[in-house]
């Protein structure tokens, strides 16, 4: 097969490569009636493939995409709101969910439609949001920064407030078209009767529904060659990936003295805002998509009749479903090695986790019930994500554990390497609605991995779920399931052997590399809001050898990323068609 | 920890719900003399197929005996059309669900992509509501009671965006669905009241302005991104609209038919998954028997569901799970028990229709309701043979109360261009349909 292909049609050819990748592991190549190749020669070609692809394209470095318009994602939207005016409202709960694309993160701006629905609650929103600052001492005294009398008239003082939030809510400089034309909402407001208080209001409800506010616009350019992206753009960038809201003075600051993209003083921002309590949403949304553990809320939350404990206990689910973010900022904060997500020292514990893993961990005895960083015991089997309830649970069935499922998530979610679908018309391995001892799950899988059909992927896939047998669905210990006891033994092809969860995680370690690959690609998708190319590849490949250089730390992981090329540059956009096309939309 | 941790900021917020303005303007509004009742058209769409053995009735025709599955429908038999033997051949190939179930309404094939280029069809209710969507304050009414799926569903290659939404206003654009039940009825409410003509005013105001900043800025960017941009003035446009709608004098102003009554308001968060839904198909009801919209349509879970049907006796596992039953005896009666479940669902939206006088008839004798999924028997993903089931009368056009069994594999396109001429919309083609239906409507 690789005799096939001449490796510079892989660079002219890319796209038309990576269909044929794509589609060969799907098993849409050969069509159907064709000599099919065997599972272990479509890995193999593709991998080969994917490998020549990557090889080919970096021989040029890595390149920036273009600047793009992506609509805040609903607990951006929320955030910024919240930054803007000072206001501590659940706005979000009242917008309908973004759905997600790209890396897999609701912040992908390809996938950020606007709905009717939207637009409706959009209005409503900016009503309801200045009309409460409009209240608020607090508020009020932030976005009234003039007010008229002592020499000013009311439309001097209507302007300077103007001057003041318009750059604020627009995340950039605006001009004095800009003002002029909030200004006449104003006195449009005025001759309508309003006071003063309330025109200048009116005129800030207008920017909340504006789309420079609503969209982050990064400003194309047509340059041939990519540039530096603008500064107040990158300072977006920046607080949307580490805050999920907008950038606050100091780093307005910081761009308007053209001083980003220094790499000293990324360097010391990043530090700063990962200290920040706006930095635990981003913990928050990365890792709860990253993870999938979002659907501990919905499908996946393990069922209330077999586990009546969690179902009841508000506190515990709230403490399992925060280990993993507050242990991934702990991670950042402290700038650990990113190999502690695989196996740790540490935890984040509290009271309730303690009964839940048998043993005590040592929380504080004056805040027992509050998330702590605590140091886990020898032999606790809690170190690292795979230790975690949320993990263990979202891995599971609701009602039982399954080695396929639990070695699915750790060959995607960790690992990077998601397994290819099943060939077509073979039925599921595993019987998902019975309730199965773990001894006659291991009979069941190793009766149909004796099927090549199946063998080549589920012998992959199944030996990493059987080494975490000895979590339930909830993430307790277990040592016996139904009287036999737990069989927690792999063997993944090529002979490399393990018992248990802690054999487990030293043969993950051995591959931290690929774990830090598939984190550097997803943390960049984030970063970026968009699904990554073929060219991204190429840094993500810089990253992770910068993450290397610097011993695995968490913090080069983040300085990578926002020094990457991708992150800090722009192509040129293709131009705007002359036809305007809009006209077609009314 | 490096700095102290509040669960609170965490988890949630103040709990803040936009609340309900103007509740004087509503109470002052009359209802309007008495008009031909308008057609109103409504889907309720089942995920992951059904059990076929269980579910299609065995004989065609008029006074057919209803099949297991149909049974909660026994009282419902003359306001029911059971249509047999459709399919959808667009989603024949693709994967066994995002495929079929995204494409339900719009009988288009949909592109295979993570995201960046999504692209379905139009969606028959879509189709329907545009036809209308000045004579009501809401266009259509998008439902659901699970957030949309998150993320991309690697091992197939798709956003499960696409598995999320039934309701596609343009290929490019799935039409967001609202899962909280107090806020859809703040909203109807919101919408039935209007603007008062001040508000409305300084509404337009704003919408003039940022319009023109968009204008502004389309003409900034690369053109990729216009059509974001075009997708931000299309529906500000929209809002513009029927602000100036509320605000106009002209007798063509909008009355609600009923009032909404304030004490119907339901909770925000409903006890478990059998209330949720219950509520959602409340909220039809409430904006079909008002008249606040005529379209509606409501998803039962998003593809792949595998809610879980623990709550029904003799059931052990999640929705997707079961339909994969691998002709496990067991298994499939749990299949059929869970599809029963949400045949009692749609017989209690057709019931309480049925029980809302509208002049000589009720609000069920003026709909059509569509009961439906994108796959016969789930564990072979089979788009053949689609169980459907109509509810109502539209007005007299649909000639109600038989089961007719078509040819195999004549369009579900078919179906969709006859409800539309029954809605009042009538197209000269959809999607790949062929002709509409015999024996179907009354002409």
């Amino acid at each position: 097969m690789e005799a096939v292909a001449a490796e510079t049609s892989l660079r002219s050819q890319a796209q038309t490569w990576t269909s044929l990748i794509r589609r060969v592991r799907n098993h849409e190549m050969p069509p159907r009636g064709a000599l099919a190749p065997s599972l272990d020669e479509v890995e193999r070609f593709s991998q080969w493939a994917e490998q020549a692809l990557r090889r080919e394209i970096c021989a040029l470095g890595p390149a920036p995409g273009p600047a793009v318009v992506r609509r805040l994602n609903r607990d951006e939207y929320a955030a910024t709101l919240r930054d803007l005016l000072d206001i501590h409202l659940d706005i979000a709960s009242a917008l309908p969910a973004d759905g997600a694309g790209g890396e897999g993160f609701d912040n992908a701006a390809e996938t950020l439609f606007l709905s009717p629905l939207l637009a409706e609650k959009y209005l409503e929103v900016a009503k309801f949001a200045i009309d409460y600052a409009a209240k608020e001492h607090k508020s009020r005294l932030k976005v009234l920064i003039a007010s008229p009398g002592n020499g000013l008239t009311e439309g001097q003082a209507a302007r300077a407030v103007l001057e003041d939030f318009l750059p604020k809510a627009f995340r950039r400089p605006v001009t004095a078209d800009e003002v002029a034309s909030y200004l006449g909402l104003f006195h449009a407001a005025r001759r309508l009767g309003q006071p003063y208080d309330g025109a200048v209001f009116f005129a800030l409800r207008g920017a909340l529904i504006s789309p420079s506010f609503l969209f982050r616009v990064e400003a194309p350019h047509s340059s041939p060659e990519p540039r530096p992206l603008d500064s107040y753009a990158l300072a977006s960038r920046l607080s949307y990936f580490l805050w999920g809201s907008m950038p606050d003075e100091l780093l307005f600051d910081v761009a308007a003295a053209g001083k980003l993209h220094d790499p000293q003083v990324l360097g010391v921002l990043t530090r700063r805002m990962l200290r920040h309590d706006r930095a635990l949403g981003f913990a928050q949304r990365f890792v709860e998509q990253w993870l999938g553990t979002r659907a501990l809320l919905t499908d996946k939350a393990p069922d209330a009749k077999l586990f009546p404990q969690y179902a009841a206990d508000e506190e515990l689910r709230s403490d399992i479903r925060l280990q993993p973010v507050l242990f991934f900022q702990e991670v950042f904060v402290r700038d650990l090695p990113l190999t502690d997500f695989l196996d740790s020292p540490h935890t984040v514990g509290t009271s309730n986790l303690s009964k839940l893993f048998g043993f005590e961990l040592a929380v504080r005895k004056d805040r027992r019930k509050q998330p702590q960083w605590v140091e886990l015991p020898e032999g606790s089997h809690r170190g690292g994500l795979l230790g975690m309830p949320a993990v263990l649970a979202v891995s599971s069935y609701p009602y039982r554990t399954s080695p396929v499922l639990r070695g699915a998530f750790i060959l995607e979610a960790l690992l990077g390497e998601p397994p290819p679908p099943p060939p077509p018309g073979v039925p599921p391995l595993d019987q998902p609605g019975q309730i199965l001892a773990a001894a006659s799950v291991r009979e069941r899988l190793e009766r149909h991995r004796a099927d090549p059909a199946c063998g080549s992927c589920h012998s992959r896939i199944d030996p990493l779920g059987f080494a975490l047998e000895n979590y339930d669905v909830l993430g307790r210990w277990r040592d016996e399931e139904g009287g036999k006891p737990i069989d927690h033994a792999g063997e993944l092809p090529g002979g490399v052997r393990f018992r248990g969860p802690a054999e487990l995680k030293k043969v993950l370690l051995e591959r931290k590399d690929a774990f830090v690959r598939n984190l550097t690609a997803k943390m960049l998708g984030y970063a970026l809001g968009r699904g990554l190319t073929l060219t991204d590849a190429c840094a993500v490949e810089q990253i992770v050898e910068h993450v290397r250089a610097h011993d695995y730390r968490a913090q080069a992981l983040i300085d990578g990323i926002v020094g990457s090329i991708p992150f800090r540059m722009q192509a040129p956009s293709q131009a705007a068609s002359i036809s305007r096309k809009e006209s077609s939309v009314r | 920890m490096s700095h102290p941790l509040s669960r609170r900021t965490v988890l949630r917020g103040a709990g803040v719900t936009l609340g309900l303005p103007w509740l004087e303007a509503m109470a002052a509004r009359t209802p309007p003399a008495s008009a031909k009742p308008p057609v109103r058209l409504a889907v309720l769409y089942m995920p992951n197929g059904v059990n076929t053995a269980m579910w299609t009735p065995p004989e065609a025709g008029r006074g057919f005996a209803l099949s297991p599955a149909l049974e909660p429908l026994a009282d419902l038999r003359d306001d029911l059309t059971v249509v047999s033997n459709l399919w959808n051949e667009a989603t024949k190939g693709g994967d066994g669900h995002y495929v079929k179930e995204s494409a339900i309404l719009t009988c288009a094939t949909i592109k295979k992509t993570p995201g960046a280029d999504i692209a379905n069809g139009v969606s028959m209710d879509q189709v329907a509501a545009k036809a209308v969507a000045r004579r009501t304050p809401l266009p259509s009414l998008e439902l659901g009671v699970t957030p949309v799926a998150i993320g991309v569903d690697l091992v197939v290659g798709y956003t499960r965006i696409y598995g999320s939404h039934i309701a596609w206003s343009s290929p490019t654009t799935p039409l967001a669905r609202e899962i909280n039940p107090r806020l859809v009825w703040e909203r109807l409410f919101r919408a039935a009241a209007g603007t008062p003509a001040h508000s409305a005013r300084l509404d337009g105001l704003l919408l003039d302005r940022v319009l023109a900043d968009a204008r502004r800025l389309r003409g900034q960017v690369g053109a990729a991104d216009q059509v974001r941009l075009d997708e931000y003035l299309s529906v500000m446009r929209s809002l513009e609209e029927r602000v100036e709608r509320s605000n106009s004098a002209s007798q063509t102003r909008w009355r609600p038919r009923a009032p909404l009554d304030p004490k119907q308001a339901p909770v925000p968060h409903p006890a478990g998954h059998a209330e949720h839904v219950r509520l959602m198909l409340d909220m039809i009801a409430a904006a079909f028997q008002s008249d606040t919209t005529r379209v509606a349509t409501f998803m039962f879970g998003n593809a792949v569901s595998n809610v879980s049907f623990r709550f029904l006796e003799g059931v052990t596992a999640g929705h997707h799970d079961v339909s994969h039953h691998q002709k496990d005896p067991a298994k499939l009666r749990e299949y059929f028990l869970i599809n029963r479940w949400h045949v009692e669902q749609f017989a209690y939206l057709l019931r309480r229709l049925r029980n809302l006088r509208e002049g000589e008839s009720n609000i069920l004798d003026n709909s059509m309701v569509l009961f439906a999924s994108a796959l016969s028997d789930g564990d072979r993903h089979d788009p053949h043979k689609l169980p459907l089931v109509l509810g109502g009368r539209a007005g007299g056009r649909l000639d109600a109360g038989q089961h007719l069994v078509f040819p195999e594999d004549t369009p579900a396109a078919n179906l969709y261009l006859s409800m539309l001429d029954a809605f009042g919309a009538p197209v000269e083609r959809f999607a790949d349909s062929s002709g509409k239906l015999p024996g179907l409507l009354r002409s």
